[in-house]
């Protein structure tokens, strides 16, 4: 495998405004942060916060309207090779078999046939895959489908990765399993990783750092580093570092939620929910 | 090490996808599995035959008892005059020569549309720009069924044969267009940023997944419009024809020939049949990942 010796992200002063007039509302409001080479960093807040918004601009899928993203000093202006990006969705190309699907980024690169065979199928069988090369992706699970897709985006040999709620569609187990996964396969390619996700555990047991966002706007609310050494077992999880970590995330957060729902709450959305109903039950209200 | 990977990719490539447990089935099971594909096959033609049987009985005793219960089947020819027709004109070199003639025009009407549909169908569907300036004449045009574009089309082209091929283009050309047009604007947007940030060019877009991504869509209009290519040429060739299987079927009720007519609209209906199987099996063979979507099939 290539050595990767960069990869640093740098978000300065990132301001996301959605609309125009009347209707406009800010999204994200003056981010800043950074990855650094080789770093897992999570960034986490409540839905709506914009952290998506975020990873869409490193992406380079959307322009910011206030401030810059770079890579490696670069200005990031349009997506690229060099940051992977693995989507919430399941995005693999459903007529190209699984192993086509990996070398997609080497095959647009105009790497050779052969080469990028060999690449593939290395990944593949790194991620315990190769049995299923010559599948299609209609013929997976769920939780396959999303593995593929993290092989597929290393396989274009990107500087960094930019994951959004990769495991948002999955069950719980999967999603214990998967985390397990990339965790492993973190530790042996150590790209700079933007992990996007709304999981409190899941932040703590996959990352060096972690940005906790605020209710919309978004803003950085705080910044915590995970010192958790690594490699990371699932053992972990059980240990009081580990615990006391997601109980300081969890206190953030829920700051931040009822931040979010304040609005609602106070124009009588919970005194909504306890009224009285009469027999005929909602109908009645409505 | 290298090469001899690459030789047990080549051969893995052409091998078809299944789970890695399947080589060690047993013999037996595969027996009974064979067994219900026959079963299988065999409910299946007879269901084929009661669908494609009870018509041609109702044919059949209809002309047998000169039915005439509103409908009048007095002067319907009977299957049986149809067959004796049928074997008359299988010696004679005529009724292949209209089969040729047909086919040729729709070949080429056809193939014409599709490569003309499918190119504007993902421009306009792609781009803004092109959707803007084609989209009003196309939306124009489109109402106007290929059947009426008879007496212009004779007028506007150099020679009959070419004005038939054109009436062919018309007809197939719309199904496939809109087909393409709305392949390309519901395709999945995250395939689209998926390819970009795997570093794909707007040429490299286009050919590994706008195309491939719409094959589906275009086929449903391949489908279609092959079916109005076959309406569309028929007609042309009643009203302007020289040769082919519409021209047969008119000359025949021209010459009070009434076995011909039907032995006609049977051929048309064997030749349309054949060519959306012929479709069909293209798009199968082109799409074989579609064989593990399962959609709403029961």
């Amino acid at each position: 495998m290539t050595h990767v010796s960069k990869g640093r992200i740098d978000c300065r002063n990132i301001g996301v405004v959605f609309g125009s007039g009347a209707a406009q509302t800010e999204a994200v409001k003056d981010v800043s942060l950074t990855v650094e080479p080789h770093e897992f960093v999570s960034l986490i807040g409540p839905s709506g916060c914009g952290k998506s918004s975020l990873l869409s601009i490193v992406a380079g899928f959307t322009k910011p309207a206030r401030g810059a993203a770079t890579l490696d000093g670069a200005p990031i202006r349009k997506p690229g090779a060099e940051r992977g990006v693995v989507f919430q969705q399941y995005s693999l190309f459903p007529w190209l078999r699984v192993r086509e699907n990996v070398e997609f980024g080497l095959k647009m690169a105009g790497v050779s046939r052969a080469k990028r065979e060999g690449t593939a199928r290395t990944l593949l069988g790194l991620a315990g895959l190769l049995a299923f090369e010559n599948h299609y992706p209609d013929q997976l699970s769920g939780g396959m489908k999303q593995r593929i897709g993290i092989v597929r985006a290393l396989a274009a040999n990107p500087r960094v990765l930019l994951m959004d709620e990769p495991f948002g569609a999955l069950d719980t187990q999967t999603r214990t399993v998967m985390q397990e996964v990339l965790t492993n396969m973190w530790q042996r390619f150590r790209l700079s990783v933007l992990f996007i996700t709304h999981d409190i555990e899941e932040a703590v047991f996959l990352s060096d750092r972690i940005y906790v966002m605020t209710a919309r706007p978004g803003r950085i609310k705080a910044e915590i580093r995970v010192p958790l050494p690594r490699p990371r077992t699932a053992a972990m999880i059980e240990t009081p570092e580990f615990s006391a970590l997601v109980h300081r995330l969890k206190t953030l957060i829920r700051e931040e939620s009822l931040a979010a729902m304040g609005s609602e709450l106070d124009a009588g959305g919970v005194a909504g929910f306890s009224m009285e109903m009469g027999p005929n039950g909602v109908e009645e209200i409505l | 090490m290298e090469r001899s990977l690459d030789m047990d990719i080549d051969r893995g490539a052409t091998v078809l996808p299944k789970p890695p447990d399947q080589s060690a089935r047993p013999s037996a099971l595969e027996r009974t599995a064979s067994l219900e594909w026959v079963r299988a096959l065999g409910v299946r033609i007879a269901f084929a035959v009661v669908s494609i049987g009870v018509p041609l009985a109702i044919w059949y005793l209809g002309t047998r008892y000169r039915v005439q219960f509103y409908i009048r089947f007095e002067n319907v020819p009977t299957p049986l005059e149809v067959f004796r027709a049928a074997v008359h004109v299988a010696a004679s070199n005529t009724f292949a020569t209209n089969i040729v003639s047909s086919l040729k025009r729709i070949f080429l009407g056809f193939f014409i549309a599709l490569v003309f549909g499918v190119v504007l169908g993902l421009l306009i569907g792609r781009y803004r720009l092109v959707n803007r300036l084609l989209m009003p004449a196309i939306e124009v045009m489109r109402p106007i069924p290929a059947i009426a574009w008879v007496p212009l089309s004779i007028m506007l082209w150099p020679t009959t044969e070419s004005s038939i091929v054109f009436i062919t283009f018309v007809g197939a050309f719309y199904p496939i267009l809109l087909n393409t047009i709305d392949g390309v604007e519901s395709l999945d947007g995250v395939l689209l940023r998926a390819g970009r940030c795997l570093g794909a060019s707007e040429a490299q877009l286009f050919r590994h997944v706008i195309l491939p991504g719409v094959l589906p869509n275009v086929f449903t209009g391949l489908a279609v419009g092959m079916g109005v290519a076959w309406v569309s040429l028929i007609a042309a060739e009643m009203i302007a024809g020289q040769y082919g299987v519409g021209y047969y079927t008119w000359e025949a009720y021209s010459l009070v020939n009434y076995p011909a007519i039907v032995l006609g609209m049977i051929t048309i209906g064997a030749l349309g049949l054949l060519c959306s199987g012929g479709i069909r099996l293209v798009g199968q063979f082109a799409m074989p990942w579609l064989a593990y979507v399962n959609g709403a099939r029961k």
